[in-house]
C-alpha cells in the first residue's frame, strides 16, 4: 500500500438553502484516502453521508452551496474548478454507487450503451470493439453473464441491476469509488455476496473507496478506516479495528454498543435517549450534547476540538470515553 | 408485438363498423331522405328519384338499410352526392384526400417536432423571462379562437409582410389567402394539379420513409456512424427532392405555387397544435429531470447536450407521444376550421359545405373518413409507442 | 343492523352539519392554495368581468340605453346611418354592418354563453362521475358497453360530430349545450374517472359501508360520486372551454340558429367581406374574436390551477 493520498477533504463545509433557512448538512468534514484504501463512512440516516458524497462529484442540486473547504482529488482541488472541467474528473477519477441503484439507468437505452457512453466520453482512444471486450470483463468481474451487456434494464433484477452499476463505475478505470449505501436497497443475501464482490474488486484494483452506510456491521466488513458522522459532522475517524476496540467518542461508543459483535444480532440504540438534530437549527457547541451522558459545561458552548489520540485516531470530544 | 398490432387492428375495424351504424341512424332519424335534395332539380323526374332511392335500399327496414348502407361502403360505393347529382362522393372524397392528408401530416408533424424542441430548451433553461413568455405563448396558441388565429396570420403573411417584401425588395411574393391553386398559371400547365400535388405527396412520403429506415438502420451500425447516416439522410432525401423539383422535373413553377397555398394553412394548423405540444413537453421534461437516471448520467460526466438530449429528452417524449391522441383530434378540428378559412378543399372544408347544403351522403361520407384518419392515426401512435420504450417491445 | 340504519336516520341532520363544517373547512383551505396560483386567479378574473357585463346588459338597457338603439338583435341607431361605423361616444366599440351596437352585442351574447356553460358543464360532470363511478362500480358488461361508447365518442373529434349534427337538427343555445354535455360525458374524461372510481372502490369504508349493509345505490351516491367531485370539477373546467370553443366557431361556420352570439358577429362579419380589413374594421373582428378567446381560456387557466390542487404532484417543484 502506497502512501500517496488519492483524495484529501479538508474543512469541507456545504449548506442547502431552503425556505425555511439553511440546512447545515456537511460542517468542516476532513479526511484524506490513500491508494487502496477503503473509508467507511457511517452514522444515522441524515447526517450528511449523502451529501459528502456528492460533494466529493460535486454533483449537487442547485439549492447547495459548498461553503468553505477543498477537495484535493490526485493533487488538483475540485472546488473551485467549473462544471465543463468538473465534468471531465467524474467517472475517469472519481465515479459513483448510487443508493437507489433500481432507477440508476435509463430504461430506454441497453445498459451495455449506457456503459459504453462514459468510456467513449472519457476515454475516446478506445474503439467501440475494445470498450465492449472491457465491458463483458467486468460483467463477468461482477458476476453477470457478459450477454446481459445488450439487455434493456428492465430485464435486469435488483441484484442484477447493482452489478450492472457497479461494473458501471468501474469502466474508466477511476481511482476511487464513492459507493452510498449500494446494498440497503436489496434482500439480503443478494446483500451479503455485492458486499463480497466489492470487497473483493476493491483488493484486486487496488482502489480507493468510500463506502457509505448507516450499518456498523457493513461498515466494519469493508473498510479500513472508519469515519463516523454526526448530524454534519464528523466526529471520529480511525482504523477499523482502532475504533471498534478503542471507541473515544460517546456518540461511537454508544453505536457500538449497538452492535455487540458484527456477527451476533443487532440491538437497539438503547444506550441514545432523543433523536439527531434538526439541521436546519443544529445545537451550538458540541452538536452531540443534547444527548450525551459525558456532557460538560463548555459542551453546549464551544465546538470539540479536532485532536490526535495517536496511532491515527482523531476525535472531537470534549470529555471523551476513557481512555483504557 | 405482431399479435399486439394485429388485435388493435381487429378491434378498431370494429369501432369503426360500430360508428358507421350510428351515424348512418343518426342521420337516418332526420324526416325525408338524402334523396330530398333531388327535388329541386329539374333533370330528376320523380320517377327517377323513387328509383335512385331504391337504388340505395332506402325502402327497407333499418338493419337492412343499414346492411345496403355498409356492404356499398366497403365495396367502394359511398353513394352519389345530391348537390352536385350524379357525381359519386367517393370521387369527390378521393381528390380531396390527398389535400387534407398533406395539411395534417406536415402540421402534426412540425408541431410535435418544434413542440419537442422548444419544450426540451424551456425545460432546461428553467426560470426567467423566458419560461414566462413561452408559457404564455403556449397558453395563448392553445386557446385562441382558431379562426381569429387563421386571420391573423392571413393578415400578417399574406397583406403586411407580401407589400413589405415588395416595397422593400421589389420582389413580389404575392401569397395567396386562399384556394388550392392559381388557376390563371394552371391553364397552361402539361399536368393538372391533382398531378402534380399526387407527385410532391409521394414525395413527401418518400423522404419520411427514408428518414425513418435511416433512423431505425442507425441503431444497429456503429455509434460513431450514427450521425453521420442521421443527418445525411435528412439532408440528402430533403436536397435531392429540392433539386430534383427544381431543375429536373420541368414543373417546379407549378408545384411552388402549390407550396405557396400550402404556406400559411400549413401554419396555421402547425401554431394550433404547438402550443399544446410545447407546454407538454415542457412539464414532461422538468419531471423527467429528476429522475435518478439523469443523476447517473451527470455523475458520469456525459456533456450536458448528451444528458439533455439522449436521456432526458428521449424519456420525456413518451408521455407526449401517448398524449398525440389527443392532440391529433384537436388538429383535426383545428383542420376542419383551417380549411375552411382557407377555401382549402379538402375533407374538411367538403364536411362543413356539405352539411350546410344538407347533402349528407356527402357528408357522411367525410365523416367517415374523418374517423378512419383518426383510428390511423392512434395505430400510429400505438406502433410508435412500442418501437419508443423497449419496456413495452422486450417483454 | 337495525341499530345502524336507526343511528343514520336519527342523526342525519348533524351527519349533514358535519359534513357542511368539514366541507367548509376544505374549502377554505383549498381555496388558500388557489390563491396562491396567479394563473388561477386570472381565470377567475377574467369569468366574473364576463358575468359583470351579463348583469349589467339589462340594466343599462333599462337605463341609460334606448332599447330601439342599443337591441343586440335589431336595434338601430338613427343617428348613425352609415354603417358599420368606428366607435363613438354612443357607441363605444362602434356598430355592427346591420347597425346594432357592438358593445351591447358583446355583453348580450355573454349571457348565452354562460347559460351553455353552465348546462354543459353540469351536463358533464353529473354523467361523467354516474357514468364513471357505475362503470367502476359495477365492472363486466355495463363497464364494457360504457367503454365502448367512449371508444366510438373519441374516435372523431367531437367538432366534427357536433357539424353534422347541428345541420341535421336546427339547435338552440340549449339543445346544443345538452348536445355538448353528451359528447363530453362519453369523452376521456369518463376513462380518467373511472380509474379514480375503481381505486375508490378498494378503500376501507367503501367495505365497512357495504358490510353495514349499505346497497348498491347508497354506496354510488353516498360515498362514491362525492370522492369523484374534486376531478369532475377539473374537467367540468375543461368541458366549459369545449363547449365555448364549440359554439362559436359552430356559429362562425353559420351551422346554428341562435339570435346572437360571439361566432355569430365574426360570421357576419365574415360573409360580408370586413375579416381581413384590421385596420378600418378591427371593431368588427377583434371584440368578438378575442371575447371568445379570453371566456374560453379563463376557465382553461381556472382548470389548470384547479389541476394543481387536485393533483398536488404537479405543485411542488
Ligand atoms: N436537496 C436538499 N435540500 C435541502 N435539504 C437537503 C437536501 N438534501 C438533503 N437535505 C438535508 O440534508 C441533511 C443530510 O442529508 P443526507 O446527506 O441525505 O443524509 P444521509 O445520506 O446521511 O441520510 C438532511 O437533514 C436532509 O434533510
Ligand atoms: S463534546 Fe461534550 S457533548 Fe459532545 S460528545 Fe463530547 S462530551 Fe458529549
Ligand atoms: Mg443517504
Amino acid at each position: 500500500m502506497s502512501t500517496e493520498n488519492v483524495i484529501e477533504v479538508k474543512n469541507l463545509t456545504m449548506e442547502y438553502s431552503t425556505r425555511k433557512g439553511n440546512v447545515s448538512a456537511v460542517d468542516n468534514v476532513s479526511f484524506s484516502i490513500k491508494r487502496g484504501q477503503a473509508l467507511g463512512l457511517v452514522g444515522e440516516s441524515g447526517c450528511g453521508k449523502t451529501s459528502i458524497a456528492k460533494s466529493l462529484l460535486k454533483l449537487l442540486p442547485d439549492n447547495a452551496m459548498i461553503q468553505q473547504g477543498q477537495i484535493v482529488l490526485n493533487g488538483k482541488d475540485m472546488v473551485p474548478l467549473p462544471e465543463e472541467e468538473m465534468r471531465k474528473h467524474r467517472w475517469s477519477e472519481i465515479s459513483m454507487v448510487f443508493q437507489a441503484a433500481m432507477n440508476a439507468f435509463n430504461p430506454v437505452y441497453t445498459v451495455g450503451d449506457q456503459i459504453i457512453e462514459a468510456i467513449e466520453t472519457h476515454l475516446p482512444d478506445v474503439s467501440e470493439k475494445d470498450a465492449r471486450v472491457k465491458i463483458e470483463n467486468l460483467f463477468r468481474m461482477v458476476g453477470l453473464a457478459p450477454e446481459m451487456v445488450d439487455r434493456y434494464p428492465h430485464e435486469y433484477s435488483g441484484g442484477m441491476r447493482q452489478r450492472a452499476v457497479i461494473a458501471m463505475a468501474l469502466s474508466c478505470d477511476p481511482d476511487i469509488i464513492i459507493a452510498d449505501e449500494p446494498t440497503t436497497a436489496l434482500d439480503v443475501i443478494v446483500q451479503d455476496s455485492i458486499l463480497k464482490e466489492i470487497t473483493t474488486l476493491q483488493d484486486r484494483l487496488n482502489m480507493s473507496m468510500v463506502y457509505i452506510s448507516h450499518d456498523v456491521a457493513v461498515i466494519a466488513e469493508v473498510s479500513d478506516r472508519v469515519g463516523v458522522m454526526y448530524a454534519g459532522r464528523m466526529v471520529e475517524l480511525a482504523d477499523t479495528e482502532e475504533i471498534f476496540i478503542r471507541p473515544i467518542h460517546p456518540y461511537t461508543y454508544a453505536l457500538m454498543q449497538s452492535f455487540p459483535s458484527v456477527t451476533g444480532p443487532k440491538r437497539e440504540l438503547v444506550a441514545l435517549p432523543g433523536e439527531p438534530p434538526d439541521l436546519l437549527h443544529p445545537p451550538k457547541g458540541c452538536r452531540f450534547h443534547p444527548r450525551c451522558p459525558n456532557r460538560i459545561e463548555k459542551c453546549d458552548q464551544e465546538q470539540p476540538e479536532w485532536k490526535d489520540y495517536g496511532d491515527n485516531h482523531f476525535c472531537a470530544c470534549w470529555n471523551p470515553m476513557e481512555i483504557n | 408485438m405482431w399479435s399486439y398490432i394485429g388485435k388493435r387492428i381487429v378491434q378498431m375495424f370494429i369501432t369503426l363498423l360500430l360508428f358507421q351504424i350510428a351515424t348512418y341512424i343518426l342521420i337516418d332519424l332526420q324526416p325525408g331522405d338524402v334523396t330530398d335534395l333531388l327535388i329541386g332539380n329539374p333533370d330528376i323526374t320523380a320517377a327517377e328519384r323513387a328509383r335512385i332511392a331504391a337504388d340505395l335500399g332506402l325502402d327497407g327496414p333499418l338493419p337492412s338499410r343499414i346492411w345496403t348502407y355498409l356492404t356499398n361502403f366497403y365495396t367502394g360505393n359511398l353513394g352519389v352526392s345530391m348537390q352536385q347529382y350524379p357525381r359519386p362522393v367517393s370521387e369527390i372524397l378521393m381528390t380531396r384526400l390527398p389535400r387534407t392528408f398533406t395539411l395534417f401530416m406536415a402540421a402534426t408533424i412540425l408541431s410535435f417536432w418544434l413542440g419537442y424542441i422548444a419544450g426540451k430548451f424551456l425545460a432546461w433553461k428553467r426560470g426567467g423571462a423566458w419560461e414566462y413568455a413561452s408559457t404564455i405563448t403556449g397558453v395563448t396558441l392553445f386557446t385562441i379562437f382558431t379562426p381569429l388565429l387563421a386571420y391573423i396570420l392571413l393578415w400578417l403573411f399574406a397583406r403586411q409582410l407580401d407589400s413589405w417584401i415588395s416595397d422593400t425588395f421589389g420582389i413580389d411574393f404575392d401569397l395567396p389567402i386562399s384556394k388550392f391553386n392559381t388557376p390563371s398559371l394552371w391553364r397552361r400547365a402539361p399536368y393538372d394539379t391533382n398531378t402534380v400535388f399526387s407527385w410532391m405527396n409521394w414525395n413527401f412520403f418518400a423522404i419520411v420513409m427514408i428518414i425513418l429506415i435511416a433512423l431505425i438502420v442507425s441503431n444497429y451500425i456503429p455509434r460513431r456512424y450514427r450521425p453521420a447516416l442521421r443527418i445525411g439522410s435528412v439532408v440528402l432525401s430533403i436536397g435531392g427532392s429540392l433539386i430534383w423539383w427544381a431543375f429536373i422535373s420541368g414543373v417546379g413553377l407549378y408545384a411552388w405555387d402549390i407550396v405557396k397555398h400550402l404556406f400559411l394553412p400549413i401554419l396555421t394548423l402547425t401554431l394550433i397544435s404547438f402550443g399544446g405540444n410545447m407546454l407538454l413537453t415542457r412539464t414532461s421534461m422538468l419531471e423527467t429531470l429528476r429522475e435518478d437516471y439523469i443523476e447517473t448520467a451527470r455523475a458520469k460526466g456525459l456533456p450536458e447536450g448528451v444528458i439533455r438530449n439522449r436521456h432526458a429528452a428521449r424519456n420525456a417524449v413518451l408521455p407526449v407521444w401517448t398524449a398525440l391522441v389527443f392532440s391529433l383530434s384537436n388538429t383535426i378540428s383545428g383542420g376542419i376550421i383551417t380549411e375552411t378559412v382557407f377555401s382549402w378543399p379538402g375533407i374538411g372544408a367538403t364536411l362543413v359545405q356539405s352539411v350546410s347544403v344538407s347533402d349528407f351522403a356527402v357528408a357522411m361520407g367525410a365523416l367517415t373518413l374523418i374517423g378512419i384518419m383518426t383510428l390511423i392515426g392512434h395505430l400510429i401512435v400505438d406502433i410508435g409507442y412500442v418501437f419508443l420504450d423497449p419496456r413495452i417491445r422486450i417483454h | 343492523m337495525t341499530n345502524s340504519s336507526s343511528n343514520r336516520s336519527n342523526g342525519g341532520s348533524s351527519v349533514w352539519q358535519a359534513r357542511w363544517a368539514l366541507f367548509r373547512k376544505s374549502a377554505a383551505a383549498n381555496w388558500a392554495l388557489f390563491a396562491e396560483n396567479p394563473v388561477g386567479l386570472i381565470g377567475l378574473g377574467i369569468i366574473l368581468f364576463f358575468l359583470l357585463l351579463v348583469i349589467l346588459h339589462p340594466i343599462l338597457l333599462n337605463t341609460v340605453w334606448d332599447p330601439n338603439v342599443y337591441n343586440p338583435i335589431n336595434g338601430f341607431d338613427p343617428q348613425s346611418p352609415v354603417n358599420p361605423a368606428p366607435p363613438s361616444a354612443r357607441h363605444l366599440l362602434g356598430t355592427a354592418p346591420q347597425g346594432q351596437d357592438i358593445l351591447s352585442q358583446l355583453m348580450f351574447s355573454a349571457r348565452n354563453e354562460f347559460i351553455l356553460a353552465v348546462l354543459a358543464a353540469t351536463v358533464t360532470v353529473t354523467m361523467t362521475t354516474t357514468l364513471g363511478a357505475i362503470a367502476a362500480y359495477y365492472g363486466g358488461v355495463i363497464d364494457n358497453v360504457i367503454m365502448r361508447i367512449v371508444d366510438l365518442v373519441i374516435m372523431v373529434p367531437a367538432l366534427s360530430i357536433l357539424i353534422v349534427v347541428s345541420g341535421l337538427f336546427e339547435l338552440s343555445i340549449v339543445q346544443l349545450a345538452l348536445v355538448i354535455g353528451l359528447i363530453s360525458a362519453f369523452g376521456a374524461s369518463t376513462v380518467v374517472i373511472k380509474s379514480q372510481a375503481l381505486s375508490i372502490k378498494v378503500k376501507p369504508y367503501i367495505e365497512a359501508a357495504r358490510v353495514a349493509g349499505g346497497g348498491d345505490f347508497h354506496i354510488i351516491f353516498r360515498h362514491l360520486l362525492p370522492n369523484l367531485m374534486p376531478i369532475a370539477l377539473l374537467y367540468m373546467m375543461f368541458s366549459v372551454t369545449g363547449a365555448i370553443f364549440s359554439e362559436a366557431v359552430l356559429a362562425f361556420l353559420g351551422l346554428l340558429e341562435v339570435d346572437m352570439s360571439w361566432g355569430i358577429m365574426l360570421n357576419t362579419t365574415r360573409n360580408l367581406g370586413f375579416i381581413l380589413d384590421f385596420s378600418n374594421r378591427w371593431y368588427l373582428i377583434f371584440p368578438a374574436g378575442l371575447s371568445i378567446t379570453l371566456l374560453s381560456s379563463a376557465f382553461y387557466l381556472v382548470g389548470r390551477a384547479l389541476d394543481e390542487i387536485v393533483n398536488p404532484r404537479l405543485r411542488q417543484r
